[in-house]
């Protein structure tokens, strides 16, 4: 095949491929804008006839601020807390002498490999005896503390800053808190940045652990507020309003994945798998 | 559920499990304590947390399935009775029947289009890069989001999969209350958000198979398909096995979600896997310790997945 034509073709077949992918997506946007009418007829069209605007303020009506400010406490509060108490312990494992280094890195290995939803009745129980549930710790600190991914993550990052470079400062007199907020944090940033983007978007994601652990309205988080709009055939709320509610439960995801989608990727990849 | 879904989670490298290089002592054993105190110092909070809300769930877990309690009251130990009572469950038959089913059905197929996926997107030529995102948005799709996108594509009146199907002149089912389509359906749509971390799976391993092979079969007059089939495809073998076994463990245990919010295990059982079957149990009935025994047999079906995948590999290295 001639090789302007074949590269033509596979361009093709890539946005093709790319566009099938991205159709549910797309379908949110156009469906989030359409009318009653118009969601619900058959044939639905492809493109709202004016975009029904309305429908991202009935869907603010479920998802009140106070959701978004929920979620967003429970959201930055895990990414916050894990940074608080991963980024020591994995410059400590990568960096200082210490005899359990090798008995704790196996240890927090080993319970990667269970599937969260087979601790997920056990840890409901820690949170539950320790009077918890409907609170802001009871959300954020069970989830923060599945610390594993973050401590390997930054770890394997500061195992590749040279030896040179802290026994300098040491011999220096820099104490290792020294070294670490001086020297290792701040060349840690695309490891933050990885990190910030995985953590962020699995906790604004999660779904299953805030239902269980805080059905209050007091500490609603989106997706617990979205999840009844999902209605089906006999909903009396229009799908496009739950469409709409779904619009504005990704926007901050989307901006956090076009900003920083390289890192997440990275991290996703992960570096262990070449 | 937690901040790391397996799906997610980069398998550690080898050498991580290695421990650091000793460092220099300029001053000997006074420093030796300092770097000991200092270390446990750093380490404390994240293990303090990683005992008391990994450590202490995961042995809970396994004591928990043989307790009989309601949550409140004082749990009675039963011994084996939440084991012996799970083989004469017939919801526990169905939902196993359900699992595996959902396990068959989504493997293959999100191995195959991941693959193929994959070998598409892979291209250097400009502008790719921006379409490549395209391929990884359902990544970003919660459950919930997902699930309110796919109630509606899926509806029988209006949803644009019958629309679609009518094109065809296929008239198509009420996808998610009909027994026979809910599960096919609900698979569809998790293959779909499985697709992005295969597909990036695969990139990475395509990235490996060394160029010149291509060069070398193209001078023996293979074609393109026949490169793809008899190169590509046998040198993304180790990435292909560990898809299989993330696949694995996400269909058994990972998707749970989605089912809760969309079919609720309905109609009469269809979608109602182990993982939504324990969770109903649990929270639902308030039946801890029977929900935590249906969790640990999932365990066990997933420890046999990663032995049969282990054995698959050591024999492969046998024979090459």
């Amino acid at each position: 095949m001639h090789p302007r034509l074949y590269n033509t073709l596979r361009y093709a077949l890539i946005v093709v491929c790319g566009l099938v992918l991205a159709v549910p997506l797309l379908f949110m946007v156009s469906g989030s804008l359409k009318s009653a009418q118009e969601i619900n007829a058959f044939p639905q069209p492809l493109l709202p006839e004016t975009p029904i605007w309305q429908n991202f303020a009935d869907a603010w009506n479920y998802l009140t601020p106070q959701v978004i400010g929920n979620t967003f406490i429970f959201s930055l509060g895990i990414v916050g807390l894990q940074l608080l108490i991963s980024l020591p312990a994995a410059f400590a494992l990568a960096k200082i002498p210490f005899k359990w280094t090798a008995v704790i890195l196996t240890t927090l290995v080993v319970p990667m490999f269970v599937p969260a939803n087979l601790t997920l009745i056990p840890l409901f129980v820690v949170t539950f005896q320790l009077g918890w549930l409907n609170s802001f710790a009871g959300l954020i600190i069970p989830m923060a503390a599945q610390c594993a991914f973050a401590i390997l993550l930054f770890r394997q990052f500061f195992v590749t800053l040279p030896p040179g470079l802290i026994e300098a400062a040491r011999i220096d007199g820099a104490g290792w808190p020294r070294v670490f907020t001086s020297i290792a944090l701040p060349l840690a940033k695309p490891a933050l940045a990885t990190f910030c983007s995985i953590s962020f978007l699995t906790a604004w994601n999660m779904y299953i652990w805030p239902l269980v652990v805080a059905p209050n309205p007091a500490q609603r988080v989106i997706n617990v507020a979205l999840a009844p709009l999902a209605g089906g055939e006999n909903s009396v709320i229009s799908p496009a309003i739950g469409l709409a509610g779904a619009v504005i439960a990704m926007v901050p995801v989307l901006i956090v994945f076009i900003v920083l989608q390289k890192w997440y990727i990275k991290g996703v990849v992960g570096t262990g798998l070449e | 559920m937690t901040a790391t879904p397996l799906t997610e989670t980069p398998l550690p490298r080898a050498e991580a499990l290695r421990p650091p290089e000793p460092a220099e002592h300029p001053s000997g054993r006074r420093n030796r304590r300092v770097d000991a105190l200092t270390a446990t110092l750093f380490v404390s909070p994240a293990m303090l947390a990683f005992f008391v809300f990994v450590i202490i769930p995961a042995i809970g877990g396994l004591v928990l399935a043989f307790f009989e309690w309601d949550l409140f009251g004082v749990p009675v130990f039963v011994g084996l009775d939440n084991i012996t009572r799970m083989f004469v469950d017939p919801d526990m038959w169905q939902a196993l029947g359900v699992t595996a089913l959902f396990v068959i059905m989504g493997v293959i197929p999100t191995i195959i289009v991941g693959f193929v996926l994959a070998v598409v997107v892979n291209s250097n030529m400009p502008g790719v890069a921006a379409w490549r995102v395209l391929y990884f948005t359902p990544m970003i799709a919660s459950a919930a989001v997902a699930a309110i996108i796919w109630v509606n594509l899926y509806n029988g009146r209006s949803g644009l999969v019958n629309q679609f199907l009518a094109l065809f002149g296929i008239d198509g089912p009420n996808w998610l209350s009909d027994p026979t389509w809910a599960r096919p359906a609900l698979v569809i749509m998790m293959i779909w958000g499985a697709l992005p971390i295969v597909i990036i799976l695969y990139l990475a391993g395509l990235q490996r198979v060394p160029e010149d092979i291509y060069a070398a079969s193209s001078l023996d007059g293979a074609g393109k398909w026949r490169q793809l089939w008899s190169m590509t495809w046998p040198n993304v073998w180790s990435t292909t096995l560990l898809v299989a076994v993330l696949q694995a463990v996400g269909f058994i245990s990972g998707s749970f979600e989605i089912a809760l919010i969309m079919t609720d295990g309905g109609p009469l059982g269809t979608t109602q896997s182990l993982a939504l079957y324990s969770y109903k149990v649990a929270f639902a009935e308030r039946d801890i310790g029977y929900g935590s025994a249906l969790s640990l047999f999932q365990l066990v079906l997933l420890i046999v997945i990663v032995v049969v995948a282990r054995i698959i590999t050591r024999l492969r290295k046998e024979r090459s």
